[in-house]
Order: structure tokens, then sequence, then C-alpha cells
């Protein structure tokens, strides 16, 4: 007996994408509904979330306190890089950071078979499973609320710039899952797997900086290494109005490049899980 | 005497197993500090200057927070607060121990494990930055930075215990004790140094206790602390008096927590 | 063309050995020892759509590693593999969009939400269309009485009700090959009774193949025609149930019920006793003297109640992991006696 589903299952390129954004929107809402369950939660998390972005930024209203510029920043271009920060992270919760963290209790429990399975590429189940919109959201909108003040208080600001940063954004997005696919991929033959999200956060942490602070040694590092010097200066650069191409250029490359490593290395580790394991 | 040697050993084997992580987030503390010290060094290039110190005084003074950070701040105040609110605790209430100094030594073995450590990562880190660091002219004031290390390991013990027992009061107290652990934070110096902070605040992180966690031991070292024996003193009498209430804390907390009939 | 066909397959995987004491941790941080566990040894069968046959064996047997091979989820050493066509470890949409597999005490539902919402989510992950998804979910819904439950978070349902909410989500895209793994394990009597009706219903109205593995005798006996026996990752046994019994005993049991007390001790001409006290008895007796055996108990001793029952399929079962892989039933022991129970 023939199976009974008739939806779209076109192989062709538009019918799978139209396919993974239904997908992406079930997720979504499942999700949102689960998270509704714990309504007190949600509220004191917002709060903690805007706590820790106005941290940093008492640190740099502090130092901006005595220094003029800090790698040529102003303090508003900082803010906008800060912002950028809070606004990534959120994008991150959006699309896949929840699924990585829940990774390892997966393929602890065994259920990490149900991905598998299922009818789609395992990656992106396991990236959209757990998308959520509220676990980041305080720090999505301090985010936007310190980009646009920062804009807003800008010598010459130009309005032509939004796209752009908004593109370099989605970039500074794709380099954060790469790097997060390729440190979570270890999760499969590593005995203990707790702390691969841990070095990710740690990570993510350090991007909090201009990258004009770097140089030598600590530049290649933190630009090829552990990409976080780029996930916010390009795009801040660009809405502060000091973008560089060769910032850009070298910003996308390392994004292609990093996800394409990434993917390899997931694809090998699922291997390993499904030859090594019983 | 003897149960709390045991209970010490007991936990260095616990810390013992769990040192992969632990040393994951003392090299996640390092990666953030080596960021900071990027940028201080841009600042410092550019002929700007944070405050009355030089360079070097800056990135010692992180360097060693980075070291007091993994040996003296305390975070036992989540278990406590699990065991209170599950009822675990009733099964110190049957057995011979005192909850306060049972916690001490499991903090103790705890905090030596990870301060030697870090310990070694720091005494890595300086040698490879020595130009930059700022070291001691004498040998006193390493001794006095001991002092100082050792007061701020019981203080940050103190606050932590006094955090974790206030969930014999309260019920949410996981929300409360973020915001208490934020404001130590600040007021301890841990973000930046206190001296470069607005003049209210420094006003008001003068008065508080919280100073002397992480700002006087760096300031003993850096040989600026300018009344140092007031300040041993007035850490000393914290200890002291946080002591007795929490003594009292405990018992009463105690006493309600029977009351609730677990 | 079958719908599952298995040629030659085999699963073996590199573990180490783990030494126990301090002395063996300290060593296992440099060096352990390892070696090749084989999970599954040169298995073959096939099966054709619309079976329903039950995979028997022992804990370890390598039951489930074979379930995960046939379903994509681990690839084999060697051997090949086809299910409506495909290689399982290729994962195929298509082949993915055909096929169900729930394992038992595994779930796949959400913990906190209905699982309402869980079927939702499924039906958009296979692309069922809502017409069909209603009709299905309510087929499956009243055959196993859920209509109550739909809205109640998972995590306040009993084991029984969720397994039944797990054969529903993996069954909303009505595949034509269904694993089972472990369906009824660690569920009350109860429910196992429900799980294993459903399931043959469902096979019986949809002619879906199904391939069901347990550890549990009455899964198998309710809903099997057929039995792949398996011990040490090998096939002992490929045919019917029925022919199971007969092939592998030939004796039957028989329980006697006395009037009014008797002796301790069974008469010396009566052999195959295995019980025997004042009130009752139970024997074995070989196939074709039980007439002659019974006429004679009854003729002798005053026997309020007498019945003949077939040996418990458990213990044939029981007989065969006892034997190694690989060795021919001898039948009859050389003195021609019953044989007694080990």
């Amino acid at each position: 007996m023939k199976p009974l589903v008739t939806e779209a299952y076109a192989t062709s390129l538009s019918g799978r994408w139209a396919r993974y954004l239904r997908l992406y929107r079930s997720f979504l809402m499942h999700n949102l509904k689960n998270e509704m369950i714990y309504r007190a939660n949600f509220a004191i998390a917002v709060g903690m979330d805007i706590v820790f972005m106005g941290v940093n930024v008492v640190f740099f209203a502090i130092v901006y306190g005595n220094v003029e510029t800090i790698g040529g920043w102003t303090f508003h271009q900082t803010l906008i890089l800060v912002g950028s920060v809070g606004v990534v992270r959120e994008l991150a919760y959006l699309t896949f950071r929840q699924g990585f963290l829940q990774l390892g209790e997966y393929v602890r429990t065994g259920n990490f078979d149900v991905m598998l399975t299922a009818p789609m590429a395992t990656f992106v189940h396991l990236a959209f499973r757990h998308v959520s919109l509220t676990e980041s959201l305080g720090e999505g909108l301090m985010g936007l609320f310190l980009v646009g003040y920062g804009f807003a208080h800008l010598d010459a600001a130009s309005w032509i710039s939004v796209p752009l940063y908004l593109l370099m954004l989605f970039n500074s997005l794709v380099i954060y899952y790469a790097f997060s696919l390729m440190v979570n991929s270890m999760v499969f033959w590593l005995v203990k797997s707790q702390e691969l999200n841990t070095v990710v956060y740690y990570f993510m942490n350090t991007a909090r900086y201009p990258r004009e602070i770097y140089h030598g040694l600590g530049k290649a590092f933190f630009t090829f290494i552990v990409p976080s010097s780029l996930i916010a200066t390009t795009p801040a650069s660009i809405l502060a109005g000091r973008a560089e191409g060769h910032l850009i250029g070298l910003s996308i490359g390392v994004a292609v490049v990093l996800l394409g490593f990434a993917l390899s290395m997931w694809n090998w580790s699922l291997h390993y899980y499904s030859s090594a394991s019983s | 005497m003897q149960k709390y040697w045991t209970i010490f050993r007991v936990n260095w084997q616990n810390a013992l197993q769990y040192r992969g992580p632990t040393l994951i987030s003392i090299l996640g503390n390092l990666l953030h500090i080596s960021v900071l010290l990027y940028l201080w060094n841009a600042i410092y290039r550019s002929g700007q200057h944070l405050g009355t110190y030089s360079l070097s005084d800056l990135i010692t003074y992180y360097i060693l927070q980075l070291m007091i950070n993994s040996m003296v701040l305390s975070y036992i105040s989540w278990t406590i607060v699990d065991e209170i609110r599950e009822g675990t605790f009733s099964n110190f209430l049957v057995k011979p121990l005192d909850y306060l100094n049972y916690w001490f030594t499991i903090n103790l073995s705890g905090k030596l494990f990870e301060g030697l450590m870090v310990t070694v990562v720091c005494l890595i880190l300086s040698f490879v930055l020595i130009a930059h660091v700022s070291l001691p002219s004498q040998g006193l004031t390493l001794l006095r930075f001991a002092l100082a290390l050792v007061l701020a390991g019981l203080l940050a013990f103190e606050f932590d215990f006094a955090i974790g027992i206030l969930a014999f009061w309260l019920v949410k107290v996981n929300s409360f004790k973020y915001m208490l652990q934020y404001g130590m934070f600040f007021f301890a110096g841990a973000l930046l140094p206190l001296d470069l902070f607005p003049a209210q605040f420094q006003a008001v992180s003068n008065v508080l206790p919280f100073r002397f966690l992480v700002f006087f031991p760096i300031q003993i070292f850096l040989e600026k602390e300018t009344a140092p024996m007031a300040g041993f003193v007035t850490a000393g009498l914290w200890v002291i008096v946080l002591y007795i209430i929490l003594r009292f804390g405990l018992q009463r907390g105690i006493k309600r927590y029977e009351a609730a009939g677990h | 063309m079958p719908a599952i066909e298995v040629k030659q397959l085999s699963k073996s995987f590199k573990t180490q050995r783990k030494e126990t004491g301090l002395m063996g941790s300290i060593k296992g941080l440099i060096w352990r020892e390892s070696f090749y566990k084989e999970a599954v040894k040169s298995v073959s069968f096939s099966l054709e759509e619309g079976e329903l046959v039950g995979f028997l064996g022992p804990n370890g047997a390598g039951k489930t590693t074979l379930l995960k091979m046939l379903s994509g989820i681990l690839y084999p050493t060697t051997g090949e593999v086809k299910v409506l066509g495909y290689t399982p470890w290729e994962r195929d949409r298509e082949y993915q969009r055909q096929f169900a597999i729930v394992m038992g005490q595994k779930n796949q539902l959400w913990w906190d939400l209905p699982p309402a919402e869980s079927f939702l989510l499924n039906r958009d992950i296979y692309g069922v269309d809502p017409k069909v998804f209603k009709r299905n979910i309510d087929e499956m819904v009243s055959l196993l009485d859920l209509k109550d439950l739909l809205d109640v978070p998972v995590r306040q349902l009993s084991l029984g009700q969720r397994m039944k909410c797990e054969l529903v989500a993996a069954l909303l895209h009505q595949p034509r090959v269904l694993f089972l793994d472990e369906p009824t394990i660690g569920l009350d009597v109860i429910s196992q009774e429900k799980i294993r009706s459903f399931i043959q219903e469902y096979n019986r109205l949809k002619k879906t193949t199904v391939l069901l593995t347990s550890h549990y005798m009455q899964d198998v006996e309710q809903l099997c025609k057929r039995v792949l026996v398996i011990n040490h990752g090998q096939i002992v046994y490929d045919g019917l149930l029925d022919d199971l019994s007969k092939r592998y005993i030939d004796h039957k049991v028989v329980k006697i019920r006395f009037v009014e007390a008797q002796s301790a001790t069974p008469p010396p001409w009566l052999k195959g006793v295995v019980e025997w006290d004042a009130h009752h008895a139970i024997l074995k007796v070989k196939q074709k003297e039980v007439a002659a055996t019974t006429h004679r108990l009854l003729g002798t001793l005053p026997i309020e109640d007498l019945s003949v029952e077939k040996v418990e399929v458990e213990e044939v079962i029981r007989r065969i992991f006892e034997e190694k892989p690989g060795a021919e039933w001898a039948g009859e022991d050389t003195h021609g006696e019953p044989s007694l129970i080990q």
C-alpha cells in the first residue's frame, strides 16, 4: 500500500526550501507553547539578560569615562558593537543554539536516533527542533536598543549602511553556527561532553570588543581559530561608519570555509557514530 | 575533628574527578582575561590611560583577578539552596555534623584544589608577560597579600553561605541570588578596579565589605593600598560579625525548617 | 519482491575492557585492551509485505542492533539489506517516509505538551496531508481508546498510555514497514494486552509489514505466526511458531489433582514426574504415551481432575537458548525415556 503523503515533497530546490520553512515555523510555534508553560521564569530570564548586558555597558561607560577611543572606536560605536553581540545571540537561539545544548543529552539517552530516522537532514533537524524565541529574548531586545541608541548618537550616521549591516549580521550567524557545529561534532566521540557548549559560550563572550585591539598572533588567533573578533566587529563597523572592504571579504571567506569544514566534520562524526556504536 | 579531615579528603577526590570541567572553566576565564589584556594594551598604546594605573598595574590586576576568582569565590550556595528546598537537608539534621563547619570544609578543599590549578596557570601567564607585570618590591607585600587572600576567602565563604541559607525563608531564592551575586561582583572590583568608578559609587563601595574580596588584596599586591592595617582590621571585624550572624541565622533557619515538618 | 531482504548481515564493533579496582582505573587512563564484540553474525532472512514477524531472543542477543541496521541508524560491518528496495543506511528521504521505528522506553513525544502537539509536529515532518492525518489519527485513537488523553501533557500519562501515543505518533504517516523494539517492556499486563491487540488489528487492516522484537513470550505467541529466534547474534530458528513447539518438544504436560491425600512418593512405574505431593502432581509424558499413561493413571489413582497441556513456549525457547548455536536438535534422548525438565 502506497504511503499517503501528498504535500509538496518536490525535490526541486524551491520545494525543499518551502518545506523546511514550514517545518521551522512548526517547531518554533511548538516550542513557544512549551515555553509559555513556564511563564514566571520567562520574566525573570528576560530581566537577567538585561542585567547581564547592562554590566557590559557599565564596563565600557567607565572605561570611556577615562579614555576617548578604544582602537579608534568611540563610545557610541562600541555600543553598536555590544548590542550586535546580543542580537546575534538571540538570532542564534532562534535558529540553532538550543539544539546543540540538548545534543549531549540526546546522545546519552539514545533518543538521538530519532534524528537519524526522520525524513530531514539530521543537522537541520537538530537545529530546528528546539528553536526558541524567548530563550535569549532579553539580550536580543537590549541588543537592539543599544544598537539603535549608539546609531542615533553617531556623528555621521548613514541609513544606507543598514542593509549591509543586516547582511553581515547574517554572515556572523553563519560563523557562530559553523563554530558551534564543529565543536559539538565531538560529542559523538568524546566520553564526557558537558563542557563542549561551555567552550562555545566562552568563545562568544570574547566577541564584545573591537577587533582593532588585537595584533600579531592574537589577531590571527581571534580571526581564524576562534573567529570571535569578526562576529560583532564586522557588522558593527558598517553601521558605525568605519567599514573596511577587506574585513567584509575576510568575514565572508571565514564563514564559507568554516561552514564547509564544520559540515564535513559533522558528517564524519555521524558516520563514526553509526559505525562504532551498537 | 577526624570527620572533617575525611570530608576534606573525600571532596578533594571529588574535585579531582571534576578537574576536566574545572580546567576548562579556568581556561575560559583565561581566554577572557587575554582579551582584556589586549584591550588595555590597545588603550595604552594609543597614549591614553586609566586612572592612576600603569599598563603593568592593570595587567597585573587582571591576572590576579583571574587567580582570586578561582581561589576565593565560593559557589556552594547553589547546592545549599537545593538541599534546603528539596529536603535533603534533613540528612544533616540527623547526623552529628555541624552544617556550617561541613560546608566550610568542603569549600576549603575545593578552593585549595582549584587554587593550585589556577596558580600554575597564572604563573605561566605572568612568566610569558614578565615585561608587563608589576611585581612587589618587598617580601612583606607577599605576606600581606597572603593574609588578604585568607580574609577574602573567609568573607567569600560567609557571603555565599548566607545567601544559601536564605532558602530557609525565601522560596524564589535563585533569582534573588543572581542579583546579590551581581552586586557583590560589582562592589568587589571584579569588573574594573574600584578607583576607576565615579566618586559616589566609590563612597558606597568603601563602606561595603565586598571590596575585601578582590580589590583590597590586589591593591596590597600592587602596593597601592594607603591604609593596609585599617583594611585588615576592618576585614577581620567583618569576618567575625558575619560569623555571629551566620550562627544565629542557621539556628533560626533550622527551627523554621523543622517547623515546616520536613 | 520481498519487503525486507537481509543477506549475511554482520555487525561487530570495538569495545574496551574496563578493569575494576584502583589499579585498573589508573591503568585504564593510559591503555585499555580493545576487543571486538560481534553483535550480529551473518544473519539472513526475508519478509514479505504484510507479514507480522517476531524476533525472539534474550537480552544482548543482537535484536536491537539488527533493528537499528534495518532502520538506518547503524552501518553494518558486512552484508546487504534491502527494505522496500532501499538500503537503509543511505537514509534516503523516500525510505524514511515509508517506515517507522518505535523503541520501547525511548520516547519521541514532547514531555510537557499533550500528545496532540507531537502528532502535529510529526505530521509536518512527514508531510502528511491534513485530511489524511485526521483520518489516521481518528482511526487509531478509537482503536486505542485515547480520546480523553490527547490533551493531557505527556508527563502526566502512565507508561502504558505513553506507549500507545508513541505508536500513534509513529503510524500517523502510514508507513509500509514498522519496526517495534520491545514495545511492551515495562508495561502493566493490561497495557501489554491492549498494545498487542492494536498491533494485530493494525497489521490486519493496513497490511503493514511488522517486525517486532521482544523477550516476552506472550508478545510473540499472540501476534506472530512466524518467529525468528536469535541468540548470540545468530538466527537459530526461522519458521512457524507452531512448528517450533512441535520440533523441539515431543511431550505434553499432564496435571493431576487428587481426590484425597496421597502418599508423597509417586508409584515406581511412573516416569517423568516433575512435581508430586499429597494433593497435586505434574508430569511430563511423551506424546505417543499420553493416552496409555493417562489411562493407567486414571485406573490406579483416585484422581479428581486431570488435564493434558502443551509445553509452554517459554520452555521451548529456553531449550533453544541452552543449545549451542548451530546444534541439531537430538530428538529423543538415547534411552527413549521422556526427558525430564531441567
